[in-house]
């Protein structure tokens, strides 16, 4: 079946034919009035999360429950040589003992998992750690990317680099790559011939780029409660992927995959670290089993910190050449980035995919360290690569003389993403950044910057859900998704209410659970363009049900009955109209309900990337350094915002978390010992309420008729920019280049003084 | 300077009132035969006294207050985040003060009036701060909400109309990792009734507007070519 | 955390009694204490908690001011005579961690913490500092750490906020002990790696900061406290400094200028105090003073820019003080 739909945004559309699956609505039209979609709708459970009566899985507490505790390796590279558990099994309260590196495995990484223990309270459990005895024999490590890529530099990985990954990392060792040393790759991406663009150009500017690891610190830790019943396992889990928890358990246990179910009720935040059992999944299950009792294995802060993931380092050499009338001409990436014992650490997705640009080079290298693997974090390897891309965007603007916004709208292919570029730019008072700069005080500099985002519409097939529709005309919606806490649980209550007319109130949720068709993971911005057509499809299949058993009620052919906001109808006879409620109680008692599969993308929709720009303004004292991001303009894609509240609160936090990783955040090692040094929230430093600045949110809503609801995730894309944008403020406030993450004291200063000294040379600024 | 103390407290602290009794009590603690009072190392009963209810338990002195809310009362509202007062997740009220229930033991809380997050609404009904958390959208995953509104209803009791800058320093000890503050700060502003605008003048659903001066959308033949290309890259 | 019985003495003397013993800790708002227990760098048997014991929390702004040891942060930064008398005080108390530890948080606590070093509070490193025979910092990961008086076993910089402000002040401690009390002038109490490593106040097993005494100051006096964080949320300083002078006849006299997180204890500098006697108010005396402060710090191979950062926040503290 096809059917013609439009696309576009703004005013701006075009008519497209598509292919429509059996049983699939076609996309919502531009021209659709909603009753709740795209309204500000307050979370649904906003009440248990103020009243603290939400149960997250680290506050299951089961009868006869233990607590499980893991003890890990100090050293940054050993071989284990022995672990004895005797005395620890003897300690009081110990139900359950276990060894996790056997003698002669390798430790790589300080914060490695050793052995565990399972005991009565979390004080046995604590004591019970501390009677465990390893031996190491240790071993040359090495840390810090740039003593890795040195040449007789330990290795991380002997033979082939066994990283252990999970569900959510973006790629990983291997794949064919050569390695070096602890390098491997690069990965490369040839398009057109950099060399003969670089001829052509009559401006080339080429820099470093460096930033730092960041953890994900979400506040509630990794970790489950496993139960037994028999051969069946019950675990709850804070995961961002139900059913990956499940197949890897069902896997790693070899037990079948009906006989486990994973709950997610409540989830204290993830950003792409959560995924899979992992280690202390399949460790609380086999505590678990070993002691015959329920276990609740959570990690503490500092374990969190040292061992469950982190947003890679990068140091991204960027060069990039133009015309005197500002048309790029080739743009080449050269990125090593450190992801402990993990891959992945690539940055191009920015430099690839948001400028025009005929020729194009992109390497990218992997460096193993002996520190905590890397994984997925909120738009892996963009707001790196935005932040080096778009640094280079403003100096290659400067060496043109031209303005840098002018500059990036000429090379933009995005129609959205300009426009976005034009309402940010208005509302930031970009024509008048020059004239800001100066302030009252002599030390205090103010300055604008801007940087853009791309991400990429990922929603997929996979997903399942059931409608119910009772004969009170109330509905049910069953759909196994979690929600992190940006709001999916609301946003499956506000798609079934719309395709269904019904009020939010009528309609109940059930997300969280194995139990319930299966729902997708949440990572990369998937959850809502995923779910939300999968509702929808269900919800309109119930509605199909309900108006074939009114017409069987009726005796009316059932494609003669329309379900149309609160009325049932068979058009042409005024006799054949009810109410929706009065329709449903012609329902039978188990009421009508709808299976339904998300359908296949709409390739041949308008296909397109996920845009956004953001512009920062920001308050720098000269003197010491110091920063201040006053304000930030997020002008996003938003595709066809389902809820304009919890929309609005993502992009705020991914400007947030933008915000924190631009200014604040940076995990730090010993080079001597290889040993995290920061393993907690005080030194590892996360922007706080006064830290934070005002938000203007401006959603654009586009309709590319990819799904059924022309929905898109927003939690990556709202985080890509923003550090790319604070740090071309910075630049832009104290005429000095910022090339370096975090932008502390330290690195303002050194920019300040390094501009200065070219200054003094009479080189440019 | 003739306050300058040679030994212990001066002339003009004993002439003042509360502080004789302490003293008195001090130099005459042994004496009187006063005895310290040594609790554990193992496990004692202890009585807390929790949203007006009391709960009697048994545990260790280094249980700390937190572990006895959360593993032992099964009152898990309040949240263990960092367990080293860096994050305020633990925050509750003790004797109407804030405090971070992770670096108090237990068995000190004991005689004190706590509170906790499950101790504001009243018969389910919820105060206008929970009430304007929620409108406001003032959380995300929620881990940081209940030491977060405890927070704000410390400000709230003490100055019921605080300006925007009041409010952050109040929160300035509750960490959120999903940025939620800026919502916080709005929900404070709704529920002290301050909040200028009904809904955030800060957000624009951007849908209507006459064409830009854009092209057509795919006129731009780069745009084809860019996702031909990103596509080819990502899968 | 490893077991320990919790003492709850009645007084300050049974308590100074109960802490003689080197398996004692003493604990008031217990937030240092337990942060260091839950890390397994301390493990004291006896935790002797005067928390609860009456009458030692009282504030007298005087001047003199006389301030119990277990007065809150949070009530001596809110005290309004503090406030006006002995501001550097009160803003130091005020901005230390956060609103919850403030309340918690005591003054005689805040005097006898322990540093926050990374590897003195991770359980890791056998540094110095716990006994061990190395410093970490020296020629490890060292941003944050001292700038002053490097050359002394140990970098770690005393996180005493209200200990800057104290010694600014002159202020003398009130110390208990099982058989006696004792005035113990403030640049008395702190004391250098290079006398214990391990230990930075005076106080002998037994003996207790009972309150803190802080001179009335002479007339035309003006003190102020100034910090500067990478975040202004809950952060530990860069650098903080401490003020007090007297402006009399047009000239600067009796001036103390003490830096906080620069050094292993609260840092006085003699070269600015000595560079400020006698002279002008004025943007270049202050300037000056600033250049002096720093000219014999001798940073670590990461945190030179913390030396800057000591000098603009001095000449920005003096240019306030001065009006």
């Amino acid at each position: 079946m096809t059917d013609k739909i439009r696309v576009g945004f703004e005013g701006d559309f075009q008519v497209k034919e598509i292919a429509v699956a059996p049983g699939d609505p076609a996309p919502w039209d531009p021209s659709k009035k909603f009753s709740i979609v795209g309204t500000r709708v307050p979370r649904l459970d906003g009440k248990p999360k103020t009243t603290g009566e939400a149960k997250y899985s680290i506050d299951v507490r089961l009868p006869g429950m233990l607590y499980g505790r893991i003890l890990r390796c100090p050293m940054a590279a050993a071989t284990v040589t022995s672990v004895d558990l005797s005395a620890a099994r003897k300690m009081p309260g110990v139900r359950a003992a276990l060894v996790l590196a056997e003698p002669g495995e390798r430790v790589r990484f300080a914060g490695q998992e050793i052995a565990a223990v399972a005991a009565a309270t979390p004080e046995q459990a604590d004591d019970a750690l501390a009677a465990i005895r390893v031996a190491y024999e240790p071993r040359p490590f090495v840390v810090g990317l740039e003593a890795a890529r040195k040449p007789g530099a330990p290795l991380v990985f002997d033979g082939k680099a066994e990283t252990k990954t999970s569900a959510g990392d973006v790629e990983s060792a291997g794949k064919g790559l050569a390695r070096n040393g602890n390098v491997l790759g690069p990965r490369s991406t040839v398009k057109g011939n950099v060399e003969e663009g670089f001829r052509k150009a009559d401006a080339v500017v080429e820099a470093t780029y460096v930033t730092q690891v960041q953890t994900h610190t979400a506040l509630e830790t990794h970790g489950l409660v496993a139960r037994w019943d028999g051969d069946e396992l019950t675990v709850w889990a804070s995961t961002q992927g139900l059913f990956g928890v499940r197949d890897e358990l069902a896997e790693t246990l070899r037990i079948p995959v009906s006989k486990i179910r994973v709950i997610t009720e409540y989830m204290g935040g993830g950003f792409g670290a959560k995924f899979g059992a992992r280690i202390e999944g399949l460790t609380a299950a086999r505590l678990a089993k070993e002691a015959g009792a329920p276990v609740k294995l959570f990690l503490d802060r500092k374990e969190e910190q040292l061992a469950t993931g982190n947003r890679p380092s990068s140091v991204q050499t960027v060069k990039a050449g133009a015309t005197k009338d500002g048309k790029l001409t080739a743009l080449q990436l050269t990125v090593y980035g450190d992801g402990g014992t993990n891959g992945g650490t690539g940055t191009s997705g920015p430099i690839k995919n948001i400028y025009a640009c005929d020729n194009l080079k992109v390497d990218e290298f992997d460096v193993f360290t002996n520190a905590g693997p890397s994984t997925a974090m909120r738009a892996p390897g963009h707001p790196q690569g935005a932040f080096a891309l778009e640094a280079t965007m403003d100096e290659l603007a400067k060496k043109l003389g031209m303005d840098p916004l002018e500059f990036r709208m000429k090379n933009d292919p995005s129609a959205v993403r300009r426009e976005e570029f034009r309402i940010g730019a208005e509302k930031i008072g970009w024509k008048t950044r020059d004239d800001r700069r100066q302030t009252q005080d002599p030390w205090i500099r103010r300055g604008v910057g801007v940087g853009a985002a791309v991400w990429y519409n990922t929603g997929d097939t996979g997903p399942r859900a059931t409608v119910t529709i009772h004969r009170d005309g109330s509905a049910e919606v069953e759909h196994g998704v979690q929600d992190l806490g940006t709001g999916s649980r609301t946003m499956v209550a506000i798609v079934a209410a719309e395709e269904l007319g019904l009020p939010l109130e009528k309609v109940s949720v059930s997300i969280g659970d194995t139990r319930l068709p299966y729902g997708p993971e949440s990572g990369g911005s998937t959850t809502t363009p995923s779910s939300a057509p999968t509702i929808r499809r269900a919800a309109f299949q119930a509605k199909k049900q309900l108006a074939a058993a009114v017409a069987r009620e009726w005796k009316v052919p059932a494609e003669s009955v329309t379900v149309s906001d609160d009325v049932v109808s068979a058009p042409g006879d005024p006799k054949y109209s009810l109410p929706w409620a009065e329709a449903c109680k012609l329902l039978p008692g188990q009421g009508v309900s709808a299976t339904a599969d998300r359908a296949d993308n709409h390739d041949d929709a308008w296909q397109r990337f996920t845009t956004g720009a953001q512009f920062a303004e920001v308050e720098v004292d000269t003197a010491t350094g110091r920063v201040r991001v006053e304000r930030v303009v997020a002008v996003h894609d938003c595709g066809v915002v389902l809820n304009a509240l919890a929309t609005e609160s993502q992009i705020q936090g991914g400007v947030i978390q933008g915000v924190s990783y631009a200014l604040f955040e940076d995990r730090v090692l010993d080079r001597r010992t290889g040993r995290m040094v920061n393993p907690n929230v005080e030194e590892y430093k996360i922007a706080g309420s006064l830290d934070v600045p005002e938000i203007d949110v401006i959603m654009v809503s586009v309709w590319d008729g990819v799904n059924n609801t022309n929905s898109v995730g927003i939690g990556e894309p709202a985080t890509v920019p923003t550090a790319a944008a604070i740090a071309n403020a910075v630049s832009h406030a104290v005429g000095a280049r910022i090339r370096r993450l975090p932008i502390t004291p330290e690195v303002v200063l050194a920019a300040v003084a390094e501009a200065e000294e070219a200054r003094a040379k009479g080189g440019p600024a | 300077m003739s306050d300058e103390p040679g030994s212990g407290f001066t002339r003009r602290d004993l002439v003042r009132g509360s502080l004789v009794g302490a003293i008195a009590a001090s130099v005459g603690a042994k004496a009187e035969g006063v005895k310290t009072a040594t609790i554990g190392p193992g496990a004692a009963p202890l009585e807390l006294t929790i949203n007006g209810a009391v709960h009697r338990l048994s545990v260790e002195p280094r249980v700390t207050l937190v572990d006895a809310l959360r593993e032992r009362i099964g009152l898990t509202g309040t949240k263990a985040v960092c367990g080293r007062g860096a994050c305020g997740a633990c925050t509750v009220l003790l004797d109407g003060e804030s405090v971070c229930s992770c670096l108090t033991l237990a068995h000190e809380a004991a005689g004190k009036s706590i509170t906790t997050i499950e101790g504001l609404a009243e018969d389910g009904r919820l105060t206008p701060l929970q009430e304007a958390f929620i409108a406001a959208d003032a959380l995300q995953c929620g881990f940081c909400t209940p030491g977060m509104i405890l927070s704000c209803k410390l400000l709230l009791d003490r100055d019921p109309k605080p300006s925007r800058q009041a409010i952050r320093e109040a929160v300035s000890g509750n960490l959120c990792r999903c940025g939620a503050y800026n919502h916080v700060f709005d929900a404070v502003e709704r529920a002290a009734g301050t909040r200028k605008a009904e809904g955030p003048a800060s957000t624009e659903l951007f849908t209507s507007r006459p064409a830009p001066q854009a092209s057509r959308l795919d006129d731009d033949p780069r745009v084809a070519q860019a996702i031909r290309d990103a596509l080819e890259q990502e899968g | 955390m490893k077991p320990f019985a919790l003492v709850r003495p009645r007084s300050l003397s049974e308590a100074a009694r109960a802490t003689v013993s080197p398996d004692a800790a003493l604990k008031a708002g217990g937030v240092d204490l337990l942060d260091r227990m839950k890390e397994g760098i301390d493990s004291p048997k006896t935790v002797v908690s005067i928390l609860e014991i009456p009458g030692h929390d009282r504030i007298e702004a005087g001047p003199p001011a006389k301030i119990g040891a277990l007065a809150t942060l949070a009530r001596i930064a809110g005290d309004p005579g503090l406030q006006k008398t002995y501001p550097a005080l009160a803003a130091a108390a005020g901005g230390a961690a956060t609103p919850q530890i403030r309340n918690m948080a005591t003054l005689g606590g805040n005097l006898c913490q322990r540093p926050r070093c990374w590897y003195y509070r991770l359980e890791e490193f056998d540094c110095r500092k716990k006994g061990g025979s190395e410093c970490f910092a020296r020629d490890g990961e060292n941003r944050f750490h001292a700038i002053f008086d490097t050359d002394l076993l140990c970098c770690c910089v005393h996180p005493s906020a209200t200990g800057t402000a104290l010694l600014a002040y002159g202020a003398k401690l009130e110390v208990l002990s099982p058989k006696a009390r004792r005035s113990l002038p403030i640049d008395r109490f702190f004391s250098r790696p290079t006398d214990d490593a391990t230990r930075e106040n005076t106080l002998n097993p037994g003996e207790i900061v009972e309150s803190v005494w802080i001179p009335a100051l002479p007339a035309g006096s003006r003190s102020i406290y100034r910090k500067l964080k990478e975040k202004e949320s809950f952060d530990w300083p860069l650098v903080e400094v401490c003020v007090s002078l007297a402006i009399s006849g047009g000239a600067v006299r009796g001036a103390r200028v003490v830096f906080g997180s620069v050094a292993p204890t609260p840092y006085r500098s003699k070269a600015a105090e000595a560079a400020l006697e006698g002279g002008r108010p004025s943007d270049e005396l202050a300037r000056r003073a600033a250049e002096a402060a720093v000219r014999d710090a001798k940073p670590l191979a990461q945190n030179g820019y913390k030396v800057l950062l000591a000098r603009v926040e001095l000449e920005r503290a003096l240019r306030q003080v001065f009006g």
